[in-house]
């Protein structure tokens, strides 16, 4: 009997062997579901045979897992994503191991199929997708729908059905529905094994970052399909609906992120999404079910305004090639002046988001690629670069390594690197680590320490430090401090200059731990369970009567009434930190060591130019606090130095190599880690 | 509901034989057609003069807004919530389908049960279990103890996707009560409680109202639901007014 709001069990498909397991979902659950148990599984058909190199992604042994966490298909607001884990080919230097996720309504089929998530290793001997029809799985032929684009292929295994979906029951073995499968899929960007591939279900829920579309094109796989007509328990369907309503009354929303700007235009993305506005659009400017982030601007130019229907239909091709579009998209400096932009080579502005897209135009513009280089442009008609038909090229191109875009398939890192210009990502490009663009420059002190010490930019977009309106700065970090309960208002001291950055600033062991706290937080409620990172965290609502979040009551509420376990908040972060630590011994088997935590050098100068979502960030000058203007932040090596070992030794990791010591994994249950680590000499 | 009395229908179903009726497309279908219409276009089932039929009206009927509603389903897993104790898309009876692919506003329909005023679930019901609950305002809704899991109410059904489902666990037909019999819903359901779709809705997508809707079309079912439109705050601002923030000052921290 499975434990409420679990389906129990765990595809497991070999597509060299054609094997087909169900795992046993139980076993898994002290990794908290989602991505955790998608780390459990990587060790345990990845890790523990040993017999590969962890280093290449496209390596037919990687595995790719869609997991779901304990939320999705309960109707928890905003809750129900899909969590997608393997050896990213986007990351760089090394393929770490990595994660994104999607949102929409897969999670929640899957979760009806009875399954909480399907793990996918081997290579098919020619292109397949997997069938999952209730507790039936099939491997289907693919070879028709390996050249589509992800809405046509899903259109497609529809089609296979016959089914008027909406307008007619349909009659499975198990059941009825009346709904269509639900499909996960990559274009030809995932096909062409690109490293800029995303995987898109339905319009526009996209898992991009990681480029685990090109993941799916090495193992010769299409897409997932599935359709379930099963049934998830609720522990406590009561529970559930008094947890909610109190949230409702409670916690005051007042817009939120992303989404339509007016009734007419939203629509969620996952199902069961409660916020109001949402994240997707129904008739918005940009495309069908998208959503405002990065491919709805996909060929947005800086210098440039891209009229409306070209701006939806570079959506729409980004959507269908499948490009992970934060990296291949056009943006560049964006305008922030501040006192040092001058000491950049580009122009007076902040370089934000400096994407591939935007990058290839200045190495054309440079004389590094095009007429006279050895990098010939063809078949991007450079002269027509403000118009629709460079757009479609650029992506048709990129998706199918055609000419140029084979190189730029590689990523922005790749390509820069090709190019003989690593020290661009310092300067031009700015990538912060891993390969990734910087998401604005340097989007926050614990979003920057995030991406260090994981494999991406974690791109969590909860941390609302910023200055708040009616409250005092004083005020604002204790109510921080009591809703994280780890009641230390100094987790929340952006000093970052003097001795004081040391004392109770950003190299203190208050950011260590808060820092840590958010990994935790992240590895568990966000990635395992599949609350929304624009739901979750919610430390601070000014809109409540004392400024409280729903964060840390919320999220056990929900969990227990659906699970019926009695988790305390801390217990989740537990689970988390469990997940987190298995994944540091992934990394530490690839290669990771504290010799390479280092932030790329522009974090370390005047103006590195933190830009955030907040500038005016809260200060502690000794003797009281107020919000100070922090544009100019950045970091000093010796800092992040004296970070580093607060932080490892906050994770009982061995601070001089970064790798967990055998005591910590072993408190975690982790024996097993432990043991493998001592074997490859890589224990701390 | 279990013990519930039905004079109404039981009288109806003896005056009442199968009759064909018109669907929006002018075909004429028999009472037992599998499927009739599609839910966005269908024409309420007309009777003719001689057959008219003198159910009681219910006193409630659950209208929609297909083009504000979200797409996001939670409507139908808290319908099975509450009357199942577990969620489930095909135990939901109300029956909402994203066709993502598709362009606004035909990429979300919502099909609902209308409470027909003619209900002929409830009159091609061969045990009474399909009736008009006089105890719960007319609501047409099924005895789960009477049914025999023929099927006949989900074939009779004018609408296509019929709107009574089938549990393929206990083998009988349920439907849409507005909430009557729902035993895991923390509140009172039924037309003179709360119904667990509406309240769950985060689109004010949903409601319901005492008038019978025109029964021509779907427009009486299917209307703009929502509050006239406030004027958005941009992107990332708060709302008015000051919080009341009583939390303490922090103590002089150490040096
Ligand atoms: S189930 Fe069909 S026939 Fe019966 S009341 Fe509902 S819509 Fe009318
Ligand atoms: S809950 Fe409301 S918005 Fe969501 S699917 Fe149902 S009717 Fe639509």
């Amino acid at each position: 009997m499975a434990t409420p709001g679990f389906g129990g069990k765990i595809l497991l498909v070999n597509l060299s062997t054609k094997e087909i397991r169900a795992l046993d979902s139980e076993k898994y659950e002290m990794y908290g579901g989602g991505h955790g148990t998608a780390t459990a599984l990587f060790w345990e058909f990845c890790v523990a045979p040993g017999d590969w190199d962890l280093q290449d992604a496209f390596n037919p042994k990687n595995m790719v897992a869609l997991m779901t966490g304990a939320m999705a298909g309960t109707a928890t607001p905003a809750a129900s994503r899909t969590s997608v884990s393997g050896l990213s080919p986007q990351c760089y230097p090394v393929q770490w191991f990595c994660h994104s996720n999607f949102g929409g309504a897969f999670a929640t089929m899957m979760k009806f199929a009875g399954w909480d998530g399907v793990a996918v290793i081997g290579k098919a001997e020619s292109p397949v997708y997997i069938n999952i029809v209730d507790d039936k799985v099939t491997l289907e032929d693919a070879k028709a729908l390996w050249g589509l684009d992800s809405w046509k292929t899903q259109e497609e295994i529809w089609k296979r059905t016959g089914v008027r979906f909406g307008e007619e029951w349909w009659h499975l073995d198990g059941g009825y529905s009346v709904q269509r499968p639900q499909i996960v899929t990559t274009g030809p960007a995932g096909t062409n094994m690109t490293r800029v591939a995303s995987l898109i279900h339905g319009g526009g829920s996209g898992a991009g970052q990681g480029g685990f579309g090109g993941v799916f094109g090495s193992k010769n796989l299409k897409a997932v399909a599935v359709i379930g007509t099963g049934s998830i328990k609720i522990a406590d369907p009561k529970g559930l609906k008094n947890a909610r309503e109190w949230w409702d009354k409670t916690w005051p929303r007042a817009g939120g992120g992303f989404g339509g700007f007016g009734p007419a235009s939203v629509s969620s993305c996952c199902a069961g999404c409660g916020i109001p506005r949402m994240c997707h659009n129904r008739d918005r400017t940009y495309s069908m079910d998208s959503d405002d982030c990065a491919e709805s601007t996909w060929y947005s130019l800086v210098d440039h305004q891209t009229p409306t229907e070209i701006n939806q239909k570079g959506t729409d091709i980004c959507q269908q090639l499948s490009l992970n579009a934060m990296e291949t998209c056009f943006m560049g400096p964006m305008s922030f002046p501040t006192d040092h932009n001058k000491d950049f080579p580009i122009q007076p502005k902040i370089p934000a988001y400096t994407a591939l897209g935007w990058y290839m135009k200045k190495m054309y513009d440079m004389g590094i690629i095009g007429p006279g280089t050895k990098y010939d442009t063809s078949p991007l008609p450079m002269d027509a670069f403000k118009s629709e038909q460079f757009m479609e090229i650029y992506g048709i191109a990129l998706a199918n390594r055609i000419g140029i875009g084979d190189l730029l398939a590689e990523g922005t890192a790749r390509f820069a690197e090709k190019l003989g210009r690593t020290d661009d990502f310092n300067t031009l490009c700015r990538l912060t680590m891993w390969g990734y663009q910087d998401h604005w420059s340097m989007p926050g002190v614990e979003w920057a320490y995030g991406n260090l010490l994981d494999s991406r930019d974690i791109n969590n977009h909860d941390m609302s430090v910023g200055r708040k309106r009616g409250i005092t700065c004083e005020q604002f970090v204790n109510i921080l401090a009591e809703r994280t309960l780890g009641k230390d208002p100094f987790w929340f001291d952006y000093t970052w200059e003097g001795d004081r950055a040391y004392k109770t600033g950003i190299y203190s062991e208050s950011t260590a731990k808060w820092v840590a706290w958010h990994q935790h937080y992240w590895n568990y409620y966000k990635e395992s369970v599949g609350f929304c990172d624009w739901g979750y965290s919610q430390l601070y609502n000014q809109a409540h009567a004392q400024g409280y979040g729903h964060t840390p009551e919320i999220e056990p509420k929900y969990l227990n009434a659906v699970t019926g376990r009695n988790h305390t908040f801390q217990d989740g972060l537990e689970i988390g930190r469990r997940a987190w630590n298995l994944k540091r011994a992934i990394f530490v088997l690839q290669g990771r060591h504290r010799k390479m935590e280092n932030f790329t050098g522009y974090y370390y100068r005047p103006g590195a130019s933190y830009c955030g979502y907040a500038s005016e960030l809260p200060i502690y000058d000794g003797t009281k606090w107020d919000w100070q203007n922090c544009r100019e932040l950045y970091f000093t090596r010796e800092g992040v130095d004296t970070f580093k070992t607060l932080f490892y030794k906050e994770e009982g990791w061995n601070p001089d190599s970064g790798y967990p010591t055998r005591k910590t994994l072993e408190d975690l249950n982790m024996k097993y880690a432990a043991d493998h680590l001592q074997a490859k000499d890589k224990l701390g | 509901m279990a013990g519930d009395k039905k004079p109404e229908t039981e009288k109806a179903e003896k005056r009442f034989s199968r009759r064909a009726f018109v669907v929006g497309s002018g075909t004429a279908l028999a009472g037992g057609a599998l499927t009739a219409v599609s839910g966005t276009t269908a024409m309420a089932a007309q009777g003719t003069k001689k057959n008219a039929i003198d159910y009681p009206l219910s006193t409630k009927y659950l209208v929609y807004d297909s083009k504000h509603c979200a797409g996001c389903l939670s409507c139908m897993m808290a319908c099975s919530m509450v009357h199942e104790g577990a969620t489930s898309l095909s135990l939901a009876r109300i029956q909402v389908h994203r066709a993502v692919l598709n362009q606004y506003p035909q990429d979300i329909v919502q099909n609902i049960c209308r409470q027909c005023p003619e209900p002929l679930c409830v009159d091609n019901c061969p045990t009474g279990a399909c009736h008009v609950s006089a105890e719960n305002g007319n609501v047409r809704l099924i005895d789960q103890e009477k049914c025999i899991g023929c099927q006949t109410c989900m074939r009779s059904c004018p609408y296509s996707p019929h709107r009574p489902i089938w549990n393929p666990v206990t083998k009988k037909a349920t439907k849409c009560d507005l909430c009557v019999d729902t035993p895991y819903y923390n509140k009172k359901g039924g037309p003179d409680g709360t119904q667990a779709c509406v309240e769950i809705c985060p689109a004010n997508a949903l409601a319901v109202v005492d008038k019978l809707p025109d029964q021509a079309d779907n427009r009486g079912y299917d209307r703009n639901l929502q509050p006239p439109p406030k004027k958005a705050p941009p992107f990332g601002a708060f709302p008015k007014g000051k919080p009341k923030a009583k939390t303490e000052a922090p103590k002089a921290p150490a040096n």
